[in-house]
């Protein structure tokens, strides 16, 4: 039946080239509005941007070709080093503690239990909640001095808690552990599509094998979620390396330069300093590294397929 | 069924694009209507000035319709620039600071306005020579704020002090740990500090022979001094925990939580505002801001806001007759009547300016308002918003107590050095 479904278009592409010209012409106009708002609005922009990083520009006068002076200038510059370091460190923290929690959420949630609609939608409203919002409310919360998060520490038995957003040293946790609180809700929910279509039957094979509990997680549950955890590590792994929003109304970079994140220095150096190409240039390079990093992840889940 | 979703749904199409049309076409001006002038302003509900100067604008211009263009204060720098760069026909740009002004000029955005600038007052505009670029002038002053010591008599009555006069930084500092008093919730600070850098580096600049932009910054180290102090002995909220809590000076003041607090002249409007509105009590006054030396002269700081006219103004003639107004005597007496500080320096405007309820009427806050000279908040080059990124940062640092002062003063340096000046 598949056979005979599959193999019939295939005859007629054969048989008739006014069919499949057809076919084509029609395939092209249901992506074409698509296609066209993407090639506007962001294809376009993205292919000027390349352009710019290799030119100066103040987004008033013509824009002048400097070769790689952006580059080397970005090189020089520690900021750009430390804007480097930070993203990483963001990335580093926020994507294994997202998926994590994301992961451990959706098994939880995943059982038969009373209240489980209740407990699913309520992890999923950070999502929903305006950034700002959690962000202002976070930021209460880890008051160094006031705030409940400290006070609790200090009720546990730790003397000296820490300073949190006022702290070079705390301020990357205090924003990474806003940021998997944001977002574990949304991919707890993608990993529970995934749980769901684990057939049943394959944890009844491994209980009759008596594997335990951790057994068929490592066994069942991963291996069958494989296609599930690369979605979500490559949703996160970009979402995370163009952190922005919820650092700049957290702690706007600060204190000093320890949140300064890659895409606040794009910002910076383009919208308030009115140096686009150099701002380009930056941007290039956290493109290249999302780029890398995005083709690593999908060559060892290719290799793992195999 | 078919038929009549599609229907529908062409109708709904049809519909829209009728509305859009609409609302996307400018009815064409009535022939010998009044003149649409579009002015770029920040925050207009919370900012009294700009209605007080389109009404009375408008009042003796009938043939001219002022339409503001409100845009976010804390994007108000970003969104003019991009709507600059994109060639946008607002008449008026209202300049907020002069570091924004030297860019926007500088690309040759702005119309050369200096004849405007004669005609509304001349030398009579306090802060005209900062917009001087080579020899042109691009915007014309109609406001100056600097910097002044608010003080709350209550609670100076209280403490059985008297009122302050021109002081110098270690007796301000003795008498903040003076007044303060109280514990948790209840306590009252000396004086409270906010965390912008120009609390100390702006002071420094003017009251020294320092230079913010010239990447030698000893002359930041005695101020510091004073702040770290004050922090440090709890007669003034501390850093990190403003930071942290984004605590606002307006409340601290306003509810009687610091008796001190050194601010800009804008804060005048500001209290007013809410006194009338009942939301504060406070019995005020001010004093010169306090000083590096003995003696009598005031050095403080500050910066003036400025109208200009947009390259691409559709009406340039009604900006010119607009800037000329706010700039001039008539503009001036509109927003003295809403407590903000023209630019426009005239003893009648002064006076008047004491008259209007609500502000203190003692002797003290009048002479604190003609202070001897006020610094350019931060001076202007191509290079000020870089090392003004720098300079906070590293003030962050200090502020916080990662860094001493001297550290802190060395990564300033260098990194100026380094990054901008190199």
């Amino acid at each position: 039946m598949a056979l005979t479904d599959a193999s019939r278009p295939a005859l007629r592409r054969h048989g008739d080239p006014r069919q499949v010209r057809r076919n084509t012409l029609i395939g092209w106009s249901f992506i074409l509005p698509n296609f066209l708002g993407f090639a506007a609005l962001t294809l376009l922009p993205v292919v000027a941007a390349l352009g710019l990083s290799f030119m100066k520009w103040n987004s008033y006068s013509d824009p002048e070709w400097v070769g790689l002076a952006n580059f080397e200038r970005m090189l020089g510059n520690e900021t750009f080093w430390v804007a480097l370091k930070n993203t990483t460190y963001y990335a580093a923290g926020h994507i294994p503690l997202t998926m994590a929690a994301a992961l451990g959420l959706a098994i939880l949630l995943n059982e038969k239990l009373r209240g489980v609609g209740f407990f699913r939608t309520a992890l999923f409203f950070p999502y929903i909640t305006s950034l700002v919002a959690v962000a202002v409310v976070w930021n209460m919360l880890f008051n160094p001095t006031a705030g409940p998060v400290n006070l609790l520490l200090e009720a546990l038995g730790v003397a000296d808690p820490p300073g949190w957003t006022t702290s070079s040293d705390w301020a990357m946790p205090a924003v990474i552990i806003t940021s998997v609180w944001r977002d574990m809700g949304y991919y707890m929910v993608i990993y529970l599509a995934g749980l769901q279509a684990i057939p049943p039957e394959y944890y009844e094979a491994a209980q009759v094998d008596g594997a335990n509990a951790w057994q068929r997680f490592r066994n069942v549950t991963l291996p069958c979620l494989r296609p599930t955890t690369f979605l979500v590590l490559v949703m996160v792994t970009v979402g995370s390396f163009k952190v922005f929003d919820l650092i700049v109304v957290m702690t706007d970079g600060g204190p000093g330069r320890a949140t300064t994140v890659l895409s606040q220095l794009i910002y910076r150096e383009g919208i308030r300093e009115g140096r686009f190409g150099y701002a380009s240039a930056i941007s290039l390079v956290l493109f290249l590294i999302v780029l890398t990093v995005t083709v690593l992840q999908f060559k060892v889940q290719e290799r793992r397929e195999r | 069924m078919k038929l009549t979703v599609l229907k529908a749904a062409a109708t709904a199409v049809g519909v829209t694009l009728a509305l859009s049309a609409c609302g996307g076409g400018e009815g064409p001006a009535a022939a010998g209507g009044p003149t649409t002038l579009t002015v770029s302003v920040w925050n207009y509900e919370q900012t009294p000035e700009f209605k007080a100067l389109f009404d009375a604008f408008e009042a003796a211009n009938e043939d001219i319709d002022v339409q503001p263009v409100d845009i976010l204060a804390d994007d108000y720098p970003e969104k003019v620039t991009t709507m600059l760069a994109g060639g946008d026909t607002t008449d008026v740009i209202t300049m907020k600071n002069v570091v924004e002004y030297a860019r926007y000029a500088g690309r040759g955005q702005l119309q050369e306005v200096g004849d405007v600038a004669e005609a509304a007052g001349g030398d009579k505009l306090a802060g005209l020579d900062d917009f001087d670029l080579d020899g042109s002038t691009f915007a014309v002053p109609y406001r100056q704020d600097f910097w002044l010591l608010y003080y709350n008599k209550a609670l100076f009555d209280a403490a059985g002090l008297p009122h302050p006069e021109r002081m110098t930084w270690s007796e301000y500092r003795d008498l903040a740990q003076r007044l303060t008093a109280g514990e948790g919730e209840q306590k009252v600070f000396g004086t409270y500090h906010h965390t912008w850098r120009s609390v100390v580096q702006s002071v420094a600049d003017a009251q020294s022979s320092g230079d913010q932009l010239s990447g030698d910054y000893d002359f930041f180290a005695p101020q510091y001094d004073v702040d770290l102090e004050l922090q440090e002995s709890g007669a003034a909220l501390d850093y990190a925990t403003a930071a942290a809590q984004k605590t606002s000076y307006r409340t601290m003041f306003e509810t009687g939580r610091a008796a001190m607090l050194p601010m800009g002249t804008w804060y005048i409007a500001g209290i007013k505002q809410a006194k009338d509105a009942g939301k504060s009590d406070v019995e005020w006054g001010m004093a010169p801001l306090p000083q590096r030396d003995g003696g009598d002269d005031v050095t403080t700081f500050g910066s003036p806001t400025a109208f200009a006219v947009n390259k691409n103004a559709k009406n340039t003639e009604a900006a010119k007759r607009f800037l000329e107004f706010a700039a001039g005597e008539e503009g001036a007496k509109a927003i003295a009547a809403v407590g903000v500080v023209p630019a426009y320096t005239d003893p009648e405007i002064t006076e008047a300016f004491f008259q209007v309820p609500g502000l203190p009427a003692d002797e003290g806050s009048k002479e604190a308002f003609e202070p001897g000279e006020v610094v350019l908040e931060m001076p202007v080059s191509e290079f000020s918003g870089d090392v003004d990124t720098i300079l906070n940062e590293e003030h962050q640092l200090v502020m916080v107590g990662e860094k001493s002062v001297t550290e802190g003063i060395a990564a300033m340096e260098e990194r100026v050095r380094d990054e901008v000046l190199g």
